[in-house]
């Protein structure tokens, strides 16, 4: 199982404040709050340690049951400035960050996953929603058609009850593990093999 | 407070972070934050806090977690209100 998740720390900075009293105790276990207040930079650090538990939490909902907003319940370590683990009631996941000035983008995969994924980045041309979800679909169903050989114009994403992008041909839905995500003006897929 | 006092209340809570003006209009029980209105999951703490500030109650992990959607939020709110 593979997941994604991006933060546009630009946007992120308007849209959050980490430091409004109660934030970081509704989000982060004392061993992350740890990680944030021993930080040079603890703004990059916040969104690292989101970004990582959104990627695990995506992964963990493609074969785990129902949704829930319990951020602390996924519980991360970290390995190295870039890499780390994410704990879920059991499931553990290896996480891999790109920490940049613009984004952070986080990877999360399983052991048996190890590694195996395509993954990529972009810049949207315009910031609305509309034009984020459109072109991170037309995007991940671009490199699923070349992946698979396939006629792009076959394949289509819906999500389920869950709110899990799957990837169907015609009406057949196929067990491809990926994962979306978007914020601000930037959107990226992954995609496990 | 009456279901429609908090419905309104709970609205005026959601607005600054919402990403689908229709379904903000349409807002009912069934409403999910992320699903319909595209509340960006980083901001669903800032809808638990305000809502502990507007009603002066604690919303605790256990009711946090349930969180999803305008009827559970309902549930939470009108059972801390009732606890006080």
């Amino acid at each position: 199982m593979i997941g994604n998740d991006l933060v546009d720390l630009k946007l992120a900075t308007k849209q959050s404040n980490w430091q409004r009293k109660g934030f970081l105790d509704k989000l982060f276990t004392p061993k992350e709050q740890g990680y944030i207040l021993n930080s040079n930079n603890p703004f990059e650090t916040v969104w690292l340690l989101w970004s990582m538990k959104e990627s695990a939490y995506k992964a963990f909902l493609q074969t785990h049951g129902n949704r829930f907003f319990a951020p602390k319940k996924l519980a991360c370590h970290l390995i190295s400035k870039n890499t780390g683990t994410v704990l879920i009631n059991n499931v553990l996941f290896f996480t891999e960050s790109e920490i940049g000035d613009a984004f952070i983008y986080t990877v999360a995969f399983t052991k048996n996953q190890d590694n195996n994924f395509l993954s990529d980045c972009f810049e949207f041309d315009q910031p609305d929603f509309e034009t984020q979800h459109s072109q991170t679909y037309q995007k991940v169903l671009t490199a699923f058609a070349y992946k698979l050989k396939l006629p792009v114009a076959q394949l289509k994403i819906k999500k389920n009850i869950q709110g899990v992008p799957q990837l169907f041909l015609g009406e057949m839905l196929l067990k491809n593990s990926f994962s979306l995500t978007h914020h601000g003006q930037f959107g990226a897929f992954t995609i496990a093999f | 407070m009456e279901k429609e006092a908090l419905i309104t209340a709970l609205k005026k809570i959601v607005k600054p972070y919402i990403q689908d003006e229709e379904a903000f209009e349409n807002l009912s029980e069934n409403t999910d934050f992320i699903k319909d209105l595209k509340i960006n999951s980083a901001n669903l703490v800032d809808v638990i806090l305000d809502v502990e500030d507007t009603f002066d109650i604690i919303v605790d992990n256990e009711s946090m977690e349930k969180m999803l959607t305008v009827k559970a939020a309902l549930e939470i709110i009108t059972t801390k209100l009732s606890e006080k």
